[in-house]
């Protein structure tokens, strides 16, 4: 038992302190700080008024209780003579002197040495038990006791006169006064205690604002930060920690505004210099589309009626064989140049738009890559997007198609295109065999996905993959409209 | 949390002191006090004028009280009053029983109402006094001459030594204590005259020598601080008296003993402590210049 408890109780307090630690850190330091003021003041100014109480009283109660045996022994010695020559008109008045000059005192008797009460201070009789209450033996230089009266405690001292010879002089003095003055004196104290306390309450408020105003301030600074508003700036109130740390944070809050605008300009120019490269891209790819129309096909064309002529009339049978294989040759070779062309850049996207063009490279993959391809187009049927977002969209199917042909090994695709009021959406599904989109996405080198994203991102549009290896992949791309369009519409 | 509460309680207690024993008494419930009960046995009733003080009296005479109360088989009482003319309207009523008087006192007592000789004390082997005029010891009066426009304490206006032998000497200069002294007061007892000049209350007063010598006796240090100037020729010494009613039986049984007194040890220590002798017959003549001075003088104040 000696050993468990004192590890109960070692348990319990922690236990006990750390409840208290949760519950106090729970609290704002506002309330904090006036909860430790209050608790002080009150502290303080209950224990001092406490500690002052029993002081004053127990004082004033020795004092209450001197008083009442001097004034006692001055009865005693003055009415010695009074009752010796039995004036008991001068003892009379003697008493009731003693009782007005002497408030606190409610009452004075004397008693005869036969124990006879020989004059009072009561009116009309004399209180049963108070005579044998106390007395005092006549070697005795007083006897005083603390009497339970109906009235409160009261010092009654007993003196005994001319050596008991004139019998004993007794005298109550109340205590009245004393608890009066004590009430008065604690009131007075609890008055203070309360005052102050207001005020320590009034500085502990503003305390509290002054501490807590600044840190508010960065609090709402921070969550603007957070936000990506670098411009907030908090104000510097004073030069203490809180004031550096407000330094700090503006200093770090400048930085990344700075480093901010300098990512911004960055990503900009990277922008720009895509979007230029892609635009070259499209130029240059139009030009040698346009080249291999217009000048290669013209060529292999005229190559071609040139041999179809050498083949009706050459005579030589050997020779016609060759230049009829030739031919062909020439034939495939002017086939390859137009698909070639076409992938390079279908002019049918310029001529007759989007959903055109994508009907015809999907044809064209369902033809030359057996591969179950599905094309659903809607709100496209009478209007035309901007030549960007018509280029990105159809280089965005003509990539993804190329990655399903080439990597995902699938039996179908499906290629669904929306077009709404704001934005137009892409999605490029296919069972084949999927593969790690985090792989992916984190490898720069894939230039495939990386393209797509790319364009996407230069429109403000975005790009989401979901895959799972052997579950297939589908590719979701959104792009914002601009508002123009629909004005234009 | 527990040291705190072990703190609070302490001061809580230290506020709690001093709580009353005891059952409670009401001081509004009054009830008639019991009425005086007359004592079975009725105690010898003596007054002792008021020539000393009422303490003193009452430690001076309670040796001698004493003897007569076992000498009598009943009990003594001390009957005091604070002037002569009280003491002496007691005996006239036959409160007391027996009365120490003075000189002056027994003259006044006699021609009012027959108030009767019994014995009288023998100091020095006379049953003489004197009147002793005393002043401060600083005091550069000779005489009672000297003493005009001063302050003088009478003791009482009754008292031969106190009052009418010093207002006959004022006489005798051709003037009253009322213009003669800047202001008299009464000091009721000889005790308190002898205080009054010692303390410098009063440049002088006339006091009984038979008092004066025991209160020197008793404090010697009095002697510094007084001094006496003049003293009065004899006169005849304060008596015991009765009332004239008296049985006669008892009349004799107070008078035979204490004659008698001076005969027995525990008489003589009782007489040691009045100061006195013995107790000897005193016939009402010795008393006739007294009584011839008093009767030049008047009762009380002209």
């Amino acid at each position: 038992m000696r050993v468990v408890a004192p590890t109960w109780t070692t348990v319990s307090t922690k236990r006990r302190f750390e409840r208290l630690w949760r519950a106090a850190s729970a609290v704002g330091i506002r309330t904090k700080i006036l909860g430790i003021v209050l608790a002080l003041v009150a502290l303080m100014g209950v224990s001092a008024t406490i500690q002052v109480r029993g002081m004053l009283s127990d004082a004033l109660g020795t004092q209450l209780k001197e008083r009442g045996i001097s004034v006692t022994r001055d009865l005693a010695a003055r009415s010695t003579d009074l009752i010796l020559v039995n004036d008991r008109y001068a003892l009379y008045q003697l008493l009731r002197d003693t009782l007005i000059n002497n408030p606190d005192v409610r009452y004075a008797f004397i008693v005869d040495p036969q124990g006879q009460v020989i004059a009072h201070t009561f009116n009309g009789g004399f209180p049963a038990d108070l005579l044998t209450a106390n007395s005092a033996a006549a070697t005795d230089h007083h006897h005083t006791l603390s009497l339970a009266t109906d009235e409160g405690p009261m010092w009654d001292t007993a003196v005994p006169i001319f050596d008991g010879r004139a019998g004993t002089a007794r005298v109550g003095i109340s205590d009245v006064s004393v608890h009066s003055t004590v009430g008065a004196a604690t009131s007075q104290l609890l008055l203070t205690t309360i005052i102050v306390a207001a005020i320590g309450i009034s500085a502990a408020t503003l305390l509290t604002w002054v501490l807590t105003r600044p840190i508010l301030d960065l609090v709402r600074a921070a969550h603007s930060v957070g936000r990506a508003d670098f411009s907030q700036r908090t104000p510097h109130w004073a030069n203490d920690e809180i004031g550096e740390l407000a330094e700090a944070f503006n200093a770090m809050t400048a930085a990344l505004a700075k480093a901010d605008a300098e990512r911004a300009e960055r990503e900009q120019l990277r922008a720009q210099y895509v979007s230029g490269v892609i635009a070259a891209q499209e130029d240059e790819r139009k030009r040698i589309a346009r080249e291999l129309h217009d000048s290669t096909s013209q060529s292999l064309t005229s190559l071609l009626i040139g041999l179809r002529a050498l083949t009706d009339h050459c005579e030589q049978p050997d020779i016609r064989q060759r230049a009829e294989d030739l031919r062909l040759v020439a034939s495939h070779t002017l086939d390859d140049v137009h698909t070639l062309a076409l992938q390079l850049r279908p002019s049918v996207l310029d001529d007759l738009g989007l959903p055109a063009a994508l009907a015809r490279h999907v044809a064209d993959c369902r033809r030359r890559h057996e591969l179950q391809i599905d094309l659903a187009i809607t709100g496209l049927s009478d209007r035309r997007l901007p030549p960007e977002i018509e280029t990105a969209l159809y280089r965005i199917v003509q990539e993804s198609l190329g990655n399903v042909v080439r990597h995902a090994h699938a039996q179908t695709a499906s290629v669904l295109i929306e077009c709404s009021e704001h934005k137009v959406r892409a999605i490029i599904e296919d069972d084949g065999i999927g593969f790690d989109s985090a792989v992916i996405s984190a490898t720069d080198g894939h230039l495939g996905l990386y393209s797509i994203r790319e364009r996407a991102e230069l429109l403000g549009g975005s790009l989401m993959i979901e895959t799972e290896p052997s579950h297939g992949a589908s590719l979701f791309v959104e792009i914002p409209l601009p508002s123009q369009e629909v004005d234009d519409a | 949390m527990r040291v705190a509460a072990v703190i609070l309680l302490m001061l809580v207690l230290v506020g709690c002191t001093n709580a009353p024993t005891g059952p409670t008494i009401s001081l509004s419930a009054l009830r008639p006090l019991p009425e005086q009960q007359e004592p079975a046995v009725v105690p010898l009733r003596v007054s002792v004028a008021a020539v000393i003080s009422p303490r003193s009296t009452v430690e001076s005479y309670q040796p001698l009280l004493a003897y007569l109360s076992d000498r009598l088989g009943r009990p003594v009482e001390l009957v005091q009053r604070r002037t002569y003319a009280e003491t002496n309207a007691l005996i006239e009523q036959g409160q007391v029983d027996l009365a120490f008087v003075c000189t002056s006192a027994y003259i006044v007592g006699h021609s009012l109402f027959g108030m009767e000789l019994l014995v009288a004390p023998q100091v020095h082997d006379s049953a003489v006094y004197h009147s002793l005029l005393i002043v401060p010891a600083q005091s550069t009066a000779r005489r009672m001459a000297d003493l005009r426009g001063k302050v003088f304490a009478f003791t009482d206006p009754m008292s031969y030594s106190g009052r009418v032998y010093p207002t006959a000497l004022v006489r005798q200069l051709g003037s009253s204590p009322e213009t003669f002294f800047g202001r008299t007061f009464y000091t009721y007892n000889h005790d308190n005259a002898i205080r009054a000049v010692a303390e410098g209350v009063a440049d002088g007063a006339a006091v009984d020598s038979l008092v004066y010598d025991y209160a020197v006796e008793r404090d010697p240090a009095l002697a510094q601080q007084v001094r006496v100037i003049y003293q009065s020729p004899p006169a005849g010494i304060p008596p015991v008296v009765v009332n004239p009613n008296i049985r006669p039986q008892l009349r004799a049984t107070l008078r035979d003993l204490l004659l008698g007194m001076a005969n027995d040890p525990d008489g003589q220590r009782a007489l040691q402590a009045l100061g006195i002798q013995r107790f000897v017959e005193i016939d009402d003549h010795a008393y006739d210049t007294v009584r011839d001075l008093m009767r030049a003088v008047g009762p009380l104040t002209p």
